[in-house]
């Protein structure tokens, strides 16, 4: 399985309100990306993203940037939120958080965002670095 | 006395002159508190979330609204008693902020109204809300009758209830169901379901019986011009969804 | 000044390919006589910002430059009218309410080539775009319409079919968020819209004739504010690459995905709504602005126009717009087309008020990045257009020579019609055929598609698209006045007879505001046609604005609005179906009167209203029987009489109930009737007697109590209707839910 992130070059309205709103719930976090996530069955990476670049309903290149991901895997200070519901694996929503410094926040930080604001745990599952290893060894999936 | 009703408005709330024509129709003292406005909903007795998009949706239908200084607002009202009654995009903001079902902490979410199934698109049908409770379960709904069907107009993209088999249980257990889809009839069939909503579920209210938030948009089929083939009266006279509103503003009045 | 006839901005296609000779320039498409003109009224070389902006400026879709001296023949005056073309929009006075004149406010345009090349993107935009038409009147908008013309879009993994969803979610989502109903539309599909489809928007608005807001500076704007509104200005949509050009081949395509702008419902539905408060602080104030909508020309066409028309001219600091990413060049920041922009001409004090309503209490600036309201520069007393850039001049133009109009007298050929072989057809197999008719994609239920559109936001629907052949609201609080919109434009009519096609579009739009009780006082067009550089394809669009005057003449009705799209041709250089497409308003003193949907009761007579006309050339029927023939004649005097006799009968209350005749002929008309009925839990059905019951003659089929009470001059009994859900025609009889099930589901396949 590979992953594609559909990231938007012009400015990110959501993203932007998602970062003042987790402040005002005292979330330390200081910048914020978000991308689209779509999966896809594939072992061309190259041949992926020219299919992809060409579906109009996912990719504009007048606006989005897209990158193939070298694993499915959300990375340090991200989480991708994805539907409970969902039968596979389709898309998420990725969120990624940094501080002041520029780094990644921690886990600890990034574990407050998604219970404050980023995840509905009615309807989302939020998988993060650690627990998704966690979910590949067997240990997720209540 | 007389409550005072405010109708908040969000940046993108988009139902908001209709909501309160219709209020001030049924006899209600009712205003619109935007979102810079916050302070002043100290003022007001009772709350009206109307439909639109809040904050475009960002994060999710109703996620960035429930956290808006405004529903601090709302909150510690509902908490004193006051009625709040939250619409489409309303209701869906009341469930992020977990005012209903209200069988979790505030602004943690139990339930959402989430995409709709199975077609994953947003539907505008004409619909019947009818009572899945007695109507004194609920401060807003008490003066209708037991059998009542309140018509009213499903439009939205996502307003299909969806929980955790668990949670799904305490909203039956603990009689959050207030409204369910029905037909003209009454009879209710999973084709009276506009959007796969759980239960049937068109809307809930809170433990205390003081906070409803329903999908469906009862104030769009209110007058008789809305519905001149049941039409009622003169074309400008408030009925068919007005009867909901007329039971809020005098629950708001009692 | 005067004003050009049709409403002379934002056309958002450049026309042709480029220019040699101007490698700084690599966009630009004026031709070299144009360029020569600018040469020698400049006495020098154009600077890059002037070339770009009389790029814009001289393009076919600011300048009508091929079209404006053949539109000039449509009436446009008279009767209803208090706004013609010329503004952004038109208006129509509806009626009268507590002594206040209310005018319904008109825009029509089309967003045909960005939908086919983005289709979510290419069609919300175009609803972004007519929304703002209809605001900067000053109006209040109430209603969107989407006539849509797409390819067969069968195939699920088409690009065909990409564009038939995309476009509809697109509305949709723009209209939904904004909280303006849908209200009216059709949709065809067919072949001849595979490479090139059509999506045609219109909005309509409410507002006191002695409120409405002008596009141009009023007297005494000397030194009044420049204030610029909206979305952070972006180099998105600027030298994109044109979109007109002869084709849209694949390679193509892929380029101009950039040149379409990205559109941003939230930001608008702020801005609305911080404009309706303006609005009111103005009439409070009693002061006149002019305020006007960016479209193509960006910035510069947007101020040069609003200050030109009321003769004066413009100085503008393009450092003082607010921008997404700075560093801009000066020519982007001037005619890029950014969406969610506006501009006003407001006097000093006031122009401070509004920037504080814009920014402050309705804060734009948190809604979008940088979005906002800003004082750019100033009106002058001089007609010349200045541009400032880091304190340089970088345009010194007169603001006439660059705004007034130029004219291309392009060659065309007369349209020959090929002569069908039948015209008549004797006898029909009703029992095997009229089961195909109605699950023709042209015919069958379009709820699939429209109920993914709000069509009651704002609580004022009185009929909701679909319900009837024209939708309703009551628009103004606490009257009983109501507007009705319907639209019309067969393109299998299209194809036979440009012309012919084009007076039919204006009949059975009229015939379908009629149908639901409604009184037509005005009219809309959007002509979509191909290369006005190749004379037979201009032939067409010469012959549909032929016919368009000759029906609108014959028939009183004025255009208020409009617009031209040419171009719409595929990567084989063949042009679309001629495609006039044409809306129709009504007016209704009592929306009490209209005449609701469905069969009412069991025994009431069933009356064929208007021409019988049996022709069958471009009907559905013929299609399926492989039959070519000429398209029905239109008698204006029998469709005079017959929107007369519809109307008279609802006056005297014995109207039951009333379709317009369309695709799908009589018996469609009579099982919509049935089926409208059904779903109202009445149990009616029909039975009738009539030779050929699907050929696609004009006229209405009336159920009514009382035949007494009409002028029976020119109209038939064909039946009567009956108790139980039976549909007898000829002594064939079908079951009312069965037809129901075959008409209601075939575009559940692309609409699901």
């Amino acid at each position: 399985m590979r992953a594609v992130a559909i990231s938007l070059k012009i400015p990110d309205n959501t993203a932007y309100t998602a970062l003042v709103t987790l402040r005002r719930l005292c979330v330390d976090v200081h910048r914020l990306e978000r991308s689209d996530i779509y999966f896809f069955e594939s072992d061309d990476a190259a041949a992926l993203a020219k299919r992809v670049a060409a579906d109009e309903t996912i990719f504009n290149p007048n606006k989005h940037r897209l990158t193939v991901l070298d694993e499915p895997l959300p990375r340090a200070g991200e989480v991708w939120i994805e539907p409970l519901a969902a039968c596979r694996r389709e898309r998420a929503g990725a969120w990624r958080l940094f501080d002041e410094t520029g780094a990644p926040v921690s886990a600890a930080v990034l574990d407050a965002a998604i219970e404050r604001l980023l995840c509905n745990p009615a309807i989302d599952r939020a998988v993060t670095g650690e627990n998704a290893r966690d979910r590949d060894n067997g240990n997720v999936g209540e | 006395m007389s409550g005072r009703i405010a109708v908040l408005v969000f940046p993108g709330t988009n139902s908001e002159d209709e909501t309160l024509r219709l209020l001030r129709d049924c006899g209600g003292d009712a205003e619109l508190v935007h979102w810079t406005q916050a302070e002043r909903l100290r003022e007001y007795d009772a709350y009206v979330l109307s439909g639109g998009f809040a904050y475009e949706d960002r994060v999710r239908a109703g996620a960035i609204a429930a956290h808006d200084r405004m529903m601090d607002f709302v909150i510690e009202g509902a908490q004193r008693g006051n009625l709040v009654f939250g619409i489409c995009n309303g209701a869906q903001i009341l469930l992020e902020a977990a005012l209903v079902p209200g069988t979790g902490a505030i602004r943690k979410p139990t339930a959402a109204f989430a995409r709709n199934g199975p077609a994953p698109h947003f539907v505008c049908r004409h619909i019947y809300m009818k009572l899945a409770a007695k109507p004194s379960r609920c401060a807003i709904t008490a003066t209708l009758p037991d059998d009542a069907l309140v018509p009213a107009w499903a439009a939205h993209a996502e307003g299909r209830l969806a929980a955790t088999p668990e949670h799904l249980d305490e909203i039956l257990a603990g009689n959050h169901l207030l409204f369910v889809y029905a037909h003209a009839d009454g009879s209710i069939d999973e084709t009276a379901i506009p959007n796969g909503s759980a239960l049937g579920c068109a809307g809930l209210v809170n433990r205390e019986g003081n906070v409803l938030a329903i999908m469906p948009h009862p104030e769009r089929d209110a007058w008789n011009f809305n519905h001149l083939d049941r039409r009622d009266g003169g074309v400008l006279a408030p009925s068919g969804g007005a009867a909901l509103f007329r039971s809020f503003v005098s629950a708001v009045s009692s | 000044m005067p004003m050009p006839l049709y409403s002379s901005r934002r056309r958002r296609r450049k026309e042709m390919p480029l220019v040699s000779g101007l490698s700084g320039a690599p966009n630009v498409a004026l031709r070299d006589d144009e360029l020569q003109r600018i040469r020698e009224r400049l006495g020098r070389e154009p600077s890059m910002v002037e070339l770009h902006a009389f790029d814009a400026q001289w393009s076919e879709h600011c300048s009508y430059k091929s079209s404006r001296h053949h539109l000039k023949r449509l009436p446009t005056a008279g009767g209803s009218v208090v706004l013609g073309p010329g503004e952004d929009a038109g208006a129509l006075h509806l009626g009268v309410h507590e002594g206040e004149r209310y005018a319904v406010v008109v825009a029509h345009e089309s967003h045909n080539h960005p939908s086919q090349v983005v289709p979510f993107e290419g069609a919300a935009t175009g609803i972004g775009g007519i929304v703002r038409d209809v605001l900067c009147m000053g109006a209040e908008v109430i209603a969107v319409a989407d006539p849509l013309r797409f390819g067969r879009a069968d195939a699920a993994d088409s690009h065909a079919r990409r564009v038939a969803e995309g476009v509809v979610d697109g509305i949709g989502s723009y209209g939904n968020a904004i909280g303006v109903p849908n209200l009216a539309g059709d949709v065809y599909f067919d072949e001849g819209f595979e490479e090139n489809a059509l999506v045609n928007v219109i909005a309509l608005g409410i507002v006191k004739e002695s409120e409405l807001i002008h596009s141009f500076a009023p007297k005494g704007a000397e030194d009044w504010a420049i204030v610029l509104v909206g979305k952070a200005t972006d180099p998105s949509g600027f030298g994109g690459a044109s979109f007109s050009s002869v084709t849209l081949d694949a390679d193509e395509a892929e380029v101009n995905k950039g040149a379409v702008q990205v559109p941003d419902p939230f930001l608008k539905n702020v801005l609305m709504r911080a404009s309706y408060r303006l609005f009111a602080l103005l009439r409070e104030k009693k002061i006149v602005a002019a305020f006007k909508d960016l479209g193509a020309g960006g910035i510069l066409g947007c101020s040069a126009e609003i200050t030109a028309q009321g003769g004066y001219g413009a100085e503008i600091d393009l450092d003082k717009v607010n921008v997404a990413i700075e560093g801009m060049a000066p020519e982007i920041v001037a005619v890029g087309e950014t969406q969610e922009r506006l501009i006003w001409l407001l006097p000093e004090e006031m122009a401070r008020e509004a920037v504080r309503i814009y920014n402050e209490e309705f804060t734009l600036p948190e809604i979008a990045f940088n979005a906002r309201a800003t004082i750019v520069g100033r009106v002058t007393a001089e007609p010349r257009y200045v541009l400032r850039y880091r304190g340089e001049v970088v345009m010194d133009v007169e603001s006439e020579f660059l705004t007034g109009s130029i004219r291309d007298d392009l060659p065309y050929t007369e349209v020959i019609l090929h002569e069908g072989a039948v015209d008549e057809l004797a006898a029909v197999d009703v029992e095997q055929l009229f089961p195909q008719v109605l699950a023709h994609r042209d015919v069958a239920s379009r709820e699939p598609l429209y109920r993914r559109y709000d069509a009651v936001v704002r609580g004022c629907t009185v009929l909701p698209r679909g319900a009837a052949d024209a939708g309703i609201l009551a628009p103004v609080p606490g009257s009983a006045l109501g507007v009705a919109l319907a639209v019309a434009g067969n393109p299998r009519f299209g194809r036979i007879d440009p012309g012919y096609a084009a007076e039919h579009a204006v009949a059975e739009a009229m015939r379908k505001v009629a149908a639901v009780g409604a009184r037509p006082i005005g009219l809309t067009d959007c002509l979509n046609f191909g290369n006005p550089r190749k004379p037979d394809q201009y032939g067409e669009f010469v012959a549909a604005v032929d016919g368009l005057a000759r029906a609108a003449t014959e028939l009183d009705l004025p255009f208020v609005s409009g617009n031209v799209s040419f171009y719409n041709e595929s990567s084989g250089g063949r042009a679309v179906p001629a495609s006039a497409i044409v809306g129709c308003i009504g007016a209704l003193e009592d929306v009490g009167r209209v005449v609701t949907p469905g069969l009412k009761s069991a025994d009431s007579a069933l009356l064929w209203i208007g021409s019988r006309e049996l022709a069958v050339g471009g009907s559905v029927i013929a299609e399926l029987l492989g039959v070519e023939g000429a398209l029905p004649g239109i008698s204006y005097v029998g469709e005079r009489a017959a929107l007369g006799i519809v109307h008279d009968a609802n006056e005297r209350g014995v109207l039951l109930s009333c379709r317009a005749i369309g695709a799908g002929g009589m018996l469609t008309a009579l099982a919509r009737l049935a089926f409208d009925a059904m779903v109202r839990g009445r149990n009616l059905g029909v039975e009738i007697d009539f030779g050929n019951p699907l050929c696609e003659a004009g006229g209405f089929i009336c159920e009514v109590s009382d035949e007494r009470e009409i002028d029976l001059t020119g109209t038939l009994r064909i039946g009567r209707t009956i108790a139980g859900s039976e549909l007898v025609v000829n002594e064939v009889r079908f079951d009312i839910e069965r037809l129901f099930r075959i008409w209601s589901q075939p575009l559940d396949g692309i609409y699901p």
